[in-house]
């Protein structure tokens, strides 16, 4: 029995008139659009799940995590002690193992973060041309050193010690920085973690509004991802660039129109559980033993970092 | 099948699916470790001030539905950087955002929903550091903002054709960004000056300001802001074609009222 599916069907990257390229790069957005969506789903998911696990960092107060979240990034960013950002880093990885945390996906997250934010852009800091120093590693010598407008071009182009020193202090600061908030905010659970920052007078209307965008994200990111995706398995061949402009505008403001129905909906819902336009947060959990020998060791640990 | 899907992103993270605005967030949304604290407890001092302000602001127009509106506001923010726009090279793009919240909302929701965004972001995502908060906020909340709004305000009168209201729009989108990266460039050039040890070495950000400013703007200025004007442009013209009532800088009344 012969084959009766058309070719252009078979084939799968060649669009109507055979630009196979094209087709690719034009729908790619709609992959990253779902890309996007599915990965804060995902990442809000992967959050709940962790901050829901019975372990002792899970069990101390939020409150204290967000102090000490506050108070420790606050002295990673003032140590310039390489020696002092290692023992932090390895600190933190040993709370990670405890809280019983997938410690290779999220370390594998904040890798690339500190790599992307904390190494990539600050690599170039190393050459002398930036930072000043004690050639170690000599790259390129020119006949003689180069002056235009305000830069200066040394002859010799090389990396220095204390170029080096200042790379891996950024690249530190941004890995330790990242997985601290992480480990906190993986082991609270969000809306928790949230009226916390009463703590620190943070009206509870801003609070409050923190909590309800955090939930609206959950279900307009859904929507998101299913409207990509039946769009995805509806669209073949070329698209014109106009089309593509129309098909993201009306995507937009289908969201923009969900989002008011949304909105108004939990409006109607306050107002029936007697809401007249202000809100008190509670925090019911109190403190514990526990949670005073938690504060003590991190503002000891933070002092003893600074002091090294 | 017509066009090969890679889920591979549901289960891991990949590399391969970097775009060309996942290197905007690594310029614009400021890790820790770039800024000292001389310049990020202020800056986080002026961010509470204007929130503040902001909040009062928003209650005085939607009255007792702020909380509703302003989390419905901020979750839009936060989402419409999922949005992703083919741009030549093959590659995709996706806006910050603020020129399109601040056009829809007002400059004042604009503040509340981009910040809560960026407060979202650092916290779950790790997109921008925890001391660089008050920045973030500063930056890509206020002063975008702002500057998005005031300039679309002064372009784009409502009674203009949809061909001027597109290219107000554009050029709200950006400028306003190529402004903001002008700003953060001056707050990590600033850092040598302010932040060195005895022996001249940076502390926090190594790039001085003859370096940040000119690798900031010329990125915004030719890439980025091409990109977030152009995706501005579409949504505003995809509401003035189809419900402007929405567009908060054409509604009509008040001190709002363009035409």
């Amino acid at each position: 029995m012969g084959n009766k599916i058309p070719p252009y069907l078979l084939n799968p990257g060649v669009g109507r008139n055979g630009s196979v390229k094209l087709q690719g790069a034009k729908l790619s957005f709609l992959d990253k659009t779902i890309l996007n969506a599915a990965t804060a789903v995902k990442s809000i998911y992967l959050q709940e799940e962790n901050a829901t696990k019975e372990n002792p960092v899970q069990k101390i107060n939020p409150d204290v995590k967000l102090f000490s979240l506050i108070f420790l990034v606050v002295v990673i960013s003032i140590i310039n002690n390489l020696v002092a950002q290692i023992i932090v880093t390895a600190v933190i990885l040993i709370f990670y193992i405890v809280s019983r945390i997938r410690v290779f996906e999220v370390y594998r997250k904040i890798f690339f973060l500190a790599f992307m934010f904390g190494f990539v852009v600050v690599f170039p800091a190393s050459l002398n041309i930036i930072t000043q120093g004690e050639i170690v590693f000599n790259l390129i010598s020119l006949d003689k050193p180069l002056r235009f407008w305000i830069y200066y071009i040394p002859q010799d182009i090389g990396f220095t010690l204390n170029g080096f020193h200042v790379v891996f202090m950024v690249f530190l600061r941004v890995l330790n920085s990242v997985s601290l908030a992480l480990l906190i905010i993986y082991t609270t659970s969000f809306p928790a973690f949230i009226k916390s920052f009463r703590i620190f007078r943070v009206p509870d209307t801003f609070l409050m509004i923190i909590t309800l965008a955090y939930k609206y994200i959950i279900i307009l990111s859904r929507t998101i991802e299913e409207t990509y995706f039946a769009l995805k398995s509806r669209l073949s061949g070329n698209i014109k660039n106009s089309n593509i402009r129309r098909l993201i505008g009306g995507r937009i403001y289908f969201i923009f129109k969900r989002s008011m129905i949304i909105y108004e909906g939990t409006y109607y819902a306050m107002v029936s559980r007697g809401y007249q336009g202000k809100v008190m947060i509670h925090s019911p959990k109190h403190f514990t033993v526990i949670d005073f020998i938690t504060l003590i060791i991190v503002i000891a640990f933070g002092i003893g970092i600074i002091l090294i | 099948m017509f066009y090969q899907t890679d889920y591979s992103y549901i289960y891991g993270f990949s590399v391969s699916n970097i775009d060309i605005s996942d290197f905007l967030k690594v310029i614009m949304h400021i890790p820790d470790g770039y800024l000292s604290p001389q310049t990020y407890i202020p800056l986080i001092g002026i961010f509470v001030g204007v929130a503040a302000v902001s909040v009062k602001k928003v209650k005085k127009e939607v009255s007792a539905r702020d909380i509703p509106y302003l989390g419905m506001a901020a979750a839009f923010s936060f989402i419409i950087m999922m949005f992703n726009l083919p741009v030549p090279g093959g590659t995709t793009g996706h806006a910050v955002g603020s020129a399109v919240i601040a056009i829809l909302f007002g400059p004042w929701a604009a503040t509340i929903a981009v910040s809560v965004a960026l407060i979202i972001q650092a916290l779950i995502f790790g997109d921008g550091g925890i001391t660089a908060i008050g920045a973030n906020c500063f930056n890509m909340a206020v002063f975008m903002s702002f500057v998005a709004y005031y300039i679309f305000k002064l372009l784009g009168k409502r009674s203009a054709g949809n061909k001027r209201i597109f290219f107000s729009a554009f050029i709200s989108g950006y400028l306003s960004l190529v402004m903001t990266s002008i700003l953060a460039a001056v707050e990590f050039g600033i850092q040598p000056l302010i932040a060195s040890d005895n022996y001249g070495k940076a502390l926090y950000c190594p790039y001085d300001l003859s370096i940040a400013i000119p690798a900031m703007a010329i990125e915004h200025l030719l890439i980025f802001g091409i990109i977030e004007g152009i995706i501005t442009a579409i949504i505003v013209s995809y509401f003035l074609r189809n419900e402007p009532g929405l567009i908060y800088a054409f509604r009509k009344g008040g001190k709002n009222d363009n035409e």
